[in-house]
């Protein structure tokens, strides 16, 4: 059964994805940065009435916890990254790599750039753990 | 007209006579300057079949009509002239200082014409050009030519100096020129073409300025430039990273060549040779060019070890490439005294790369023996051999003399099936953007004027994502691993791309700015009020046509559109494991798109549509 994205079940099923993937615990290895918050802005019109932030708590491979945030909340992490919710779909569909999201301004960061290219490996291994969820899209029937 | 100070000069190095060169204001805006206005005067001149390296290849070194104003990313100038390397068009562009030191003398220009018959200098200082002796600075790298001119031309005003090497000397087919220290003058082999005319350097200081027709337009387009590249994360990348940010990403999307073209994927390798790493371990500081707030030169210091190297220019992700993964070695600092080689040395760093690389593919089977290399193994994870290298190839010593003649003549030469190990397009050695990863690439490298060249156009940034331009027919993303329908793609980046070489701007800045912005500058710059997008691009596709047609004359066919086996055969591992680009339908499309004839030659109708009626009367006469 799918979950809705973005959404509390959604963030935990994303959580244990990220710790049950050989991917993620080998790509993500060298991340010892801190959180990374992920940020959808809202968009009325499919029900986002304000931004959805997801608190990511990720070191050496492993999620220690995940949760569902206010953006204030997320501008706190060390790495936030903000995006419209046609944008984060297109990345859990693969269609848009994160860092070259970034790179061609369709994501937006904020946090030191040279840690995130030098740790492209660990962001596509948490993209691939984002497309086990089973995901419904708020702008699909 | 504003953007150009109104002389271009020739000079006879044969008689030591220095003329005026008129250039007309249809030709200006037709052909704009730098590479465009090069190959329209080559053309004129109706040299094509000289020989490279002797008295009738003229070289021409122009600045553009916004090269040495304070539009971010006016530093450039480019060179040209008929490649050594490659035997058809040639030309390599260059940032630093010396585009605006020469619109200081009141010279957009220079086209160097016969040979010296003793080493010899330009020098425009103030208001006076002279061609004086330089025998004491033959024999010279190309940093010590810039201190020691620096020493004798000491005084308010730093001189901008262009040179030559040792490699240029002894006319290594790869050889560079020089701006100072950090900026070079790299690809076609134009530095050796200076040193068969004995011309060791050319010297500016001026105090002169760059007419702007509308100042007022002028200051706000600058200010509105200056804020894109500010808010631009390519900008951000290059500026902290340097080029070298190109090499994680890069490892993830298959771009990065590994072993002489043999794999596709070490992220060892990888981390130990990136913009990142760099930042960690050797870098001081950034430098810019000329007006540009990207500042994306590394400067470095290695300050102890066997690659020990006082504070100074750093290598680019090409160089790190080139002396890094294509010889599957890791060591950074390896990589540095690498670059501080080819820099005094003055060889381009990718075709010198690549030559080593394609000999040390060569020892791995056996096709060179230690007796070949004087007792130096070539052994892929080792970086001394390749030095070793460099300096046999500048001096043209043992197995350095078969090396500078770059991958394509050393094959040739060596023979006993080498010729399958290289990598090489008409030429010109593949740059270290694998095209089994982007697919327009593969195209653009196949059909760019250069031989294979990553510059000569936008395709690079536009498949990869670093540059978007959806208002000109471009679509927002482009996938690198499929051939379907790339030729429009390749065909609008390279009618986009062709024109910033004449202008001459910076590339990294055009990634930051659309066309509509780029336009409006050229207007407040030149007068030209009515300039619009359609006529820059219109401009490009006739610069391309142009210099297709100049190496049709020179003997290109369609058969030399191909990619070499290194590249039709596929890597085992990484993005683009398995996949090869379909040459003949990239091809197919693209001449189709493009106009070309079974032979490879623009259409006579083509050129005609373009405003080079003239040339396709030249090209089609000669069939």
């Amino acid at each position: 059964m799918s979950i809705a994205f973005p959404s509390e079940e959604w963030v935990t099923a994303f959580f244990t994805a990220i710790n049950e993937s050989p991917e993620y615990k080998e790509g993500g290895k060298p991340w010892t940065y801190g959180v990374t918050a992920l940020v959808v802005n809202p968009q009325p019109e499919i029900g986002l009435t304000e931004a959805y932030g997801i608190w990511l708590d990720l070191h050496e491979g492993v999620c220690r916890e995940a949760h569902h945030c206010t953006v204030e909340e997320a501008q706190t992490a060390p790495f936030c990254i903000f995006g419209d919710y046609a944008r984060w779909k297109q990345v859990i569909h693969k269609e848009l790599e994160p860092v070259k999201g970034m790179m061609q301004g369709k994501l937006k960061l904020k946090g030191n750039l040279q840690i995130i290219v030098r740790n492209v490996k660990a962001a596509q291994a948490l993209v691939t753990c984002a497309t086990r969820v089973p995901t419904r899209f708020l702008d699909e029937p | 007209m504003g953007g150009y100070v109104g002389r271009y000069l020739e000079v006879d190095l044969a008689h030591g006579v220095i003329s005026e060169l008129p250039v007309s204001d249809e030709t200006r805006r037709k052909y704009l300057g730098g590479s465009g206005l090069a190959a329209y005067l080559f053309f004129l001149r109706g040299k094509h079949t000289a020989d490279p390296l002797g008295p009738d290849n003229d070289l021409f070194v122009l600045t553009g009509p916004i090269s040495g104003t304070l539009v971010p990313g006016s530093s450039r100038f480019a060179v040209a002239a008929r490649s050594p390397l490659t035997g058809i068009w040639g030309e390599g562009s260059c940032g630093g200082d010396f585009a605006p030191a020469l619109k200081r003398c009141g010279v957009d220009g220079l086209v160097f014409v016969g040979q010296s018959p003793t080493p010899v200098m330009l020098v425009l200082d103030g208001g006076e050009v002279q061609l004086r002796d330089a025998t004491d600075l033959w024999g010279l790298d190309t940093y010590e030519t810039t201190d020691r001119l620096r020493e004798t031309m000491a005084g308010k005003k730093r001189p901008s100096v262009l040179s030559i090497g040792p490699a240029g000397e002894n006319l290594v087919r790869f050889a560079a020129i020089a701006n100072n220290k950090h900026d070079f003058v790299g690809r076609t082999g134009m530095g050796a073409v200076m040193g068969s005319k004995r011309l060791k350097a050319v010297v500016c200081r001026g105090e002169g300025t760059v007419p702007i027709a509308d100042p007022v337009a002028y200051k706000a387009i600058c200010k509105e430039l200056l804020a894109k590249i500010s808010q631009s994360v390519p900008a951000q990348a290059l500026k902290e990273m340097g080029t070298d940010s190109a090499m994680d990403l890069g490892m993830m999307i298959g771009d990065i060549p590994i072993a002489n073209w043999s794999r596709g994927e070490d992220f060892e390798l990888s981390n130990a040779l990136s913009g990142p790493t760099m930042s960690e371990t050797y870098l001081k500081r950034g430098l810019a060019c000329y007006a540009c707030p990207i500042a994306c030169r590394r400067e470095v210091e290695v300050p102890d070890g066997p690659y020990k190297m006082a504070v100074g220019p750093g290598p680019e992700y090409e160089t790190c490439a080139a002396f890094g993964t294509m010889l599957a070695q890791k060591d950074l600092a390896g990589v540095i005294k690498s670059n501080e080689w080819c820099n005094r040395y003055g060889v381009d760093s990718i075709s010198a790369g690549c030559t080593i690389a394609w000999a040390y593919d060569c020892f791995s089977k056996g096709l060179l023996t230690l007796e070949d290399t004087g007792g130096i193994p070539l052994e892929f994870g080792d970086v001394d051999g390749a030095i070793a290298m460099l300096h046999k190839i500048a001096r043209r010593e043992g197995i350095g003399d078969l090396l500078a003649e770059g991958s394509r003549g050393a094959a040739r030469r060596l023979g006993r099936g080498s010729e399958e190990l290289t990598a090489e397009i008409k030429g010109l050695e593949i740059p270290m953007h694998d095209p089994r990863g982007s697919h327009g690439l593969a195209l653009s490298y196949m059909t760019s004027y250069r031989g294979a060249c990553h510059k000569a156009h936008l395709v690079e940034a536009i498949e990869h994502g670093l540059a978007g331009y959806t208002d000109v027919g471009l679509e927002e993303n482009y996938d690198g691993l499929t051939s379907e329908g790339k030729a429009p793609m390749v065909r609008i980046g390279e009618d986009l791309g062709v024109p910033l070489n004449a202008l001459a701007l910076c590339e990294f800045e055009m990634w930051c700015y659309q066309f509509d912005e780029l336009v409006r500058a050229i207007r407040a710059v030149t007068g030209w009020a009515d300039y619009s997008v359609e006529e820059y691009r219109r401009t490009g596709e006739r610069l391309w046509l142009l210099k297709r047609s100049l190496n049709n004359l020179m003997g290109v066919t369609r058969d030399d559109d191909r990619l070499p086996l290194k590249i039709r055969t596929p890597v085992p591992d990484g993005a683009a494991a398995g996949l090869v680009p379909d040459e003949a339908l990239l091809l197919r499309e693209y001449y189709e798109e493009r106009g070309l004839d079974e032979r490879g030659r623009p259409l006579r109708a083509v050129l005609e549509q373009a405003g080079l009626a003239e040339v396709g009367a030249a090209l089609h006469r000669e069939s």
